[in-house]
């Protein structure tokens, strides 16, 4: 009886972040067992790992999905710390919840003090796109500001669910080989390579 | 056998003894009973597993601490792994019924089950056997025979009925009597060493065991002592205070309990309410934003309590979201009402809509929604806009027309400066229709996209046709208020049922307007063809646009023709024509006229703004008004022609500057004969003859030139030829040439003819007494000088005349003469050398004036005289003739000049 899989395929640590019932469970849930749960059940923290095969590789991903709800908002320090990357959901049905990626966002940044941490914007619920909200250009523009990709999603039909965990895997995967490089050469060139390349983008 | 169960998931992953969890994975077990096995973090919780799916499974944690896995096993699959951990948190304080706390403290929840049905007490002691000896192989067959044989006794040493012989049946009966002896003497030597230790034992206590003989003295003396003072039985006293206290301490715990719940309910309550509190405040919040106009947020409440509670089982909850739908339904109903209220803007409109069809999308399928249906708001918004629109037309056209209605005699006293009523409601139709048609096409395209489309199909039919209506009415009312004769008016009020109320006269007022409206209306067509809208529509508008343009021309026209007939006043007898010499500066000033009006025309009406018709299309009704309106003005100024003619001077009368024999000579010829003139200067009283000749030269040249000069301009505007209009022109202009013409040759000629035969026969002259010969007769003279001045008066004005003058005179002349002759009977030998000198020097002077009857009329007079001359006579006459003639050369040579 194997406990902990020790060393194996590589390990990824995702976390869902945003506002209370925006779909991040929905999201988790429907990427691990392509179900999709109608009913609103606030979530404290839930943790989840499985086997994926990434670009013909085989890894696994742990993901994280915290709490929403602002009763919860104090412990999320702890839960930020072990993320590698993180999947920033609000809901294009409400604008408040749009709001509120800026304080995830801030909070992550300070937590991990990384500017380039592996990060995917994501609108979720965009099948309800006849109640939208929050219009498509603002979360774009978000997103640009912030230099990170704005995906839209749904948990519901499924769209783009598998794209916004392997997209944000594949950054993970890119900034650890990157960090290794860095870390066995010269270490203090890292931000420095980073800032260009993000002056680039 | 099925794969091992696997779990993946866990949520939460951590809390205190009893959290609730939902446990995902694999294989988890085919169905609730093929689960036989669960350990969180080592502790057992098969109890209150609940078996979901292979995939989930839900349980409560047990008393555990630290982080763990998940370890589910099932029948078909065996022991499982698990790729994620839960950790226990046990530092909770876990607080009891019966303990105080000043705060709410989350509690552990009751744990009212068995931790681990498997783990059993094992009270069963093990021991030594007494023999020292080892009991293996000394299985037990038949434990029931040896009950039988010993019924009340047991092998147990520690029993009361022990029985040696059944134990050693029991645990020995397979052990060698060798080994029995052993056992025994074991047994022995143990029995000894615990006398001996109880010896020792006491020797070694002796203290205490006297402490405690004392002790039980004491006990024994106190237990007399209760027995008098409480009976033999006092422990039924102790049971009856036990019993006492037990339900004592129930009623406090059932009094506790009861607090307890309270508490629990009032705090679930408040934790509901303040969780909730988004809740509680909709209905309340969400009136209060409908009513604060903010729709958009009274939606993203709706969605969001929707999407919470849309599903709840909760009866609170449930009886709070039915007051919500119900609110949203009065809010929709009020929403309905406010997007079909005008006026307001599109986008007041479109944010409204909006709302309300995701107000509706969201509360459609419960059945809250059966109570309500607005089919198609943004359908209803536009029905709404468009009968605004209509009403607004109507309205307009009411507030005006009524103006005009009331103020018929005011509007008399009225500042002509000031645009009548039907301009300034045309400009304010126009802006209403270049305000309101946009936003109803805007409003319809919003629909048509998809924007503000409910769940039904849109009727592109019924838009197209409302946007026609719409602005086939604002057409109407524009020609209703552009109508400028009585006629139209009539005729548009048996096709639409208005008029405009027009007082007498104000038509003319109106017109000079009509180019301003033009205007007004083009404006708006120019921000409807910015709209894209369907081509039909804009063809209604151009349609009337066109009509009105060739109107407005029509009117321009109209009042140039007016002005024209105004160019009496205007004629100066000035002549300045460079190539028509007598022709006055009158045809340039219609030129001028005309050139003024075409630039009226061109700039007011004719040049095409964007999407309208050439109005001059050969063939068309424009070009035929062109021509017609054309026609009339020249007919016109033919008219004025001549009115200059012959009504300008009725109180003078033509001067008979004829010198006659009769009377004085006439001087009066001699004043203009002083050469010629460039001018005939106004302030010189202008005479009879001047203008006549005058306006002949103008006929003249209207015809030979200017018409088709007028034509050329019209080309040169860019309309085509207007051969028809400057034709029939001429035509008018020729038969006025031959009024004039005849009036003036009756005026001149006719005392010249007139004079001729008194003076011939002046004293008593007869033909046929011999005379002297070898002049000309006086009477031959008169008529010679009388032709000279003739002549004179019409060169000085305008020689091209000539001709045309002199020809009448003449041949009326040798009429005359022929008719004089013949009336003679008898001429005597020197009479007829005479009358033949005379006929013949008329002839001769005035040959290039005489035409064939003319001609004739001479030979006729010369043949007359009788009886006529023989050669003698003739050879005299042809001396003198030449003598004359040689005589007369300076004052007859003007009629030889051939093309003066
Ligand atoms: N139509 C639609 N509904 C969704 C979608 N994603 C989630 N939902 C619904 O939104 C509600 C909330 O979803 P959750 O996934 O529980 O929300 P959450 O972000 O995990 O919320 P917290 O756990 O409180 O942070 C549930 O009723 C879901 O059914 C989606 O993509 N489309
Ligand atoms: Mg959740």
């Amino acid at each position: 009886m194997s406990k902990k899989p020790t060393a194996g395929p590589a390990l990824h640590k995702v976390i869902m972040v945003g506002s209370g019932g925006v779909g991040k469970s929905a999201l988790t849930l429907q990427f691990m067992y392509d179900e999709f749960v109608e009913d609103y059940e606030p979530t404290k923290a839930d943790s989840y790992r499985k086997k994926v095969v990434l670009d013909g590789e085989e890894v696994q991903i742990d993901i994280l999905d915290t709490a929403g709800q602002e009763d919860y908002a104090a412990i999320r320090d702890n839960y930020f710390r072990s993320g590698e990357g993180f999947l920033c959901v609000f809901s294009i049905t409400d604008d408040e919840s749009f709001q509120a990626t800026q304080e995830f966002r801030e909070q992550i940044l300070r937590v991990k003090n990384d500017e380039s941490i592996p990060f995917l914007l994501v609108g979720n619920k965009c099948d309800l796109n006849g109640i939208r909200r929050v219009p498509l250009a603002e979360c774009q523009q978000r997103a640009q500001q912030w230099q990170v990709p704005y995906v839209e999603t749904s948990a519901k039909t499924r769209e783009n669910v598998d794209k916004v965990f392997f997209d944000l895997m594949r950054e993970i995967r890119s900034r650890k080989t990157e960090d290794s490089k860095a870390t066995s050469g010269r270490a203090k060139d890292r931000c420095k390579k980073r800032r260009l390349k993000c002056t680039h983008l | 056998m099925a794969p091992q169960p696997v779990v993946t998931g866990l949520s939460p992953k951590e809390g205190p003894p009893g959290t609730r969890v939902i446990i995902r994975g694999e294989f988890l077990g085919t169905e609730s009973i093929d689960l036989i096995g669960l350990k969180i973090c080592g502790s057992d919780c098969l109890l209150s597993a609940e078996w979901v799916s292979p995939n989930k499974i839900i349980a409560r944690t047990g008393p555990a601490k630290g982080l763990g896995d998940i370890i589910v096993t099932t029948r078909s699959g065996g022991e499982g792994t698990s790729s994620v951990q839960f950790r226990a948190i046990g530092n909770h304080e876990i607080i009891g019924p019966l303990k105080e706390s000043a705060v709410w403290i989350e509690e552990a929840p009751t744990q009212n089950f068995a931790w681990g049905r498997r783990t059993l007490v094992q009270s069963v002691l093990t021991q030594e056997d007494p023999l020292g000896l080892s009991t293996e192989g000394n299985e037990q067959k038949n434990v029931d025979n040896l009950r039988e044989l010993f019924p009340s006794s047991s092998g147990d040493l520690l029993q009361e009925n022990f029985s040696p012989a059944l134990f050693l049946l029991e645990k020995h009966s397979a052990t060698t009597f060798a080994d029995l002896k052993v056992g025994l003497k074991h047994l022995n030597r143990k029995v000894e060493s615990q006398k001996e230790g109880q010896l020792s034992f006491l020797k070694s206590n002796a203290g205490s065991v006297i402490d405690q003989l004392d002790t039980m003295m004491n006990i024994r003396d106190k237990l007399l002592e209760d027995l008098n003072q409480y009976g033999p039985e006092p422990l039924n006293v102790l049971e009856q205070q036990i019993e006492n206290s037990i339900s004592k301490s129930e009623d406090i715990f059932t009094d506790v309990l009861v607090r307890k719940e309270k508490a629990d309910s009032t705090r679930a309550v408040l934790l509901a309410l303040s969780r909730h509190k988004f809740l509680f405040c909709l209905p309340n919040s969400v009136e209060k934003k409908a009513a604060a106009g903010e729709y958009d947020i009274v939606v993203n409440d709706y969605a969001r309590a929707k999407s919470r509670f849309g599903k709840t089982e909760i009866p609170i909850f449930r009886t709070v979201m039915e007051e919500v739908d119900h609110r949203i339904l009065q809010i929709r109903k009020q929403l309905h009402e406010k997007v079909i209220k005008m006026p307001q803007s599109v986008e007041q409109q479109r944010k409204l809509i909006k709302a309300l069809i995701s107000l509706e999308v969201q509360q459609s399928g419960s059945n809250i929604n059966d109570k309500l249906r607005n089919a198609d708001p943004a359908w209803d918004a536009i029905d709404a806009r468009a009968k605004y629109l209509e009403q607004t037309f109507k309205q307009t056209f009411e507030q005006y027309a009524s103006k005009d209605a009331q103020g018929a005699e005011k509007s008399k006293n009225r500042d002509p400066s000031q645009p009548p009523n039907r301009v300034a409601f045309c400009e304010e139709i126009c802006e209403i229709a270049a305000s309101q048609l946009p936003d109803l096409w805007r409003l319809g395209q919003m629909y048509f996209t998809g924007e503000l489309r409910g769940p039904n199909d849109p009727r592109p039919g019924d838009f197209k046709r409302m946007i026609l209506n719409a602005i086939e009415k604002f057409c109407i009312y524009l020609k209703i208020a552009m109508c400028t004769t009585d006629a139209e008016a009539r005729s548009l009020r048996q096709s639409v049922g208005l008029i405009w109320p027009i007082s007498h006269g104000s038509h003319d007022i109106f017109k000079a307007w009509l180019p301003q409206c033009l205007r007004y209306t083009r404006i708006t067509y120019a921000t409807l063809i910015s709209l894209d809208l369907p081509s039909s529509a804009l063809d209604i508008v151009q349609k009337f646009i066109d009509e009105t343009r060739l109107h407005c021309f029509s009117n321009i026209f109209e009042r140039a023709t007016q002005k024209c007939s105004k160019l009496t006043d205007l004629e100066t007898w000035e002549m300045g024509v460079e190539d028509f010499p007598g022709a006055t500066l009158l045809p340039q000033r219609l030129e001028d006229l005309l050139i003024e009006t075409l630039d009226e025309a061109q700039q007011a009406c004719i040049n095409p703004e964007i999407r309208e018709g050439n109005l001059l299309e050969t063939e068309s009704d424009g070009q035929r008004e062109v021509s017609l309106r054309l026609q009339k003005m020249l007919l016109c100024f033919c008219d004025v022609i001549q009115e200059l003619a012959f009504n300008s001077h009725k109180e003078e009368t033509p001067t008979h500057n004829v010198s006659q024999l009769l009377g004085y000579p006439n001087n009066q010829s001699s004043g203009p004969a002083s050469g010629r003139f460039a001018s005939l200067s106004p302030s010189t009283a202008i005479t009879w003859e001047q203008r006549m000749l005058c306006c002949l030269a103008n006929c003249a040249y209207c015809n030979k030139s200017f018409f088709h000069r007028v034509g050329k301009l019209f080309e040169r505007y860019g309309y085509p030829l207007p051969s028809l209009a400057i034709e029939t022109a001429r035509y008018s202009v020729n038969k006025l040439f031959s009024n004039i013409l005849d009036a003036y040759v009756e005026h001149k000629g006719d005392p010249l003819v007139g004079t001729i035969e008194p003076s011939m026969y002046l004293g008593g002259f007869q033909w046929d007494i011999e005379m002297p010969i070898g002049n000309l007769r006086p009477y031959a003279h008169e008529c010679c000088d009388n032709l000279v001045a003739v002549y004179s008066e019409i060169y000085t004005i305008s020689p091209a005349l000539l001709r045309s003058i002199l020809e009448p005179i003449v041949l009326t002349i040798s009429e005359e003469l022929a008719r004089l002759m013949s009336c003679v009977p008898q001429f005597s030998y020197s009479g007829a050398i005479q009358a033949n000198v005379d006929i013949r020097l008329l002839r001769d002077t005035m040959r290039i004036y005489t035409n064939e009857t003319g001609r004739n009329y001479f030979l006729e007079a010369l043949e007359a005289i009788n009886p006529p001359l023989n050669a003698e006579q003739m050879k005299q006459a042809d001396e003198i003739l030449e003598h004359v003639k040689e005589r007369m050369k300076l004052q007859l040579m003007c009629f030889f000049v051939k093309e003066p």
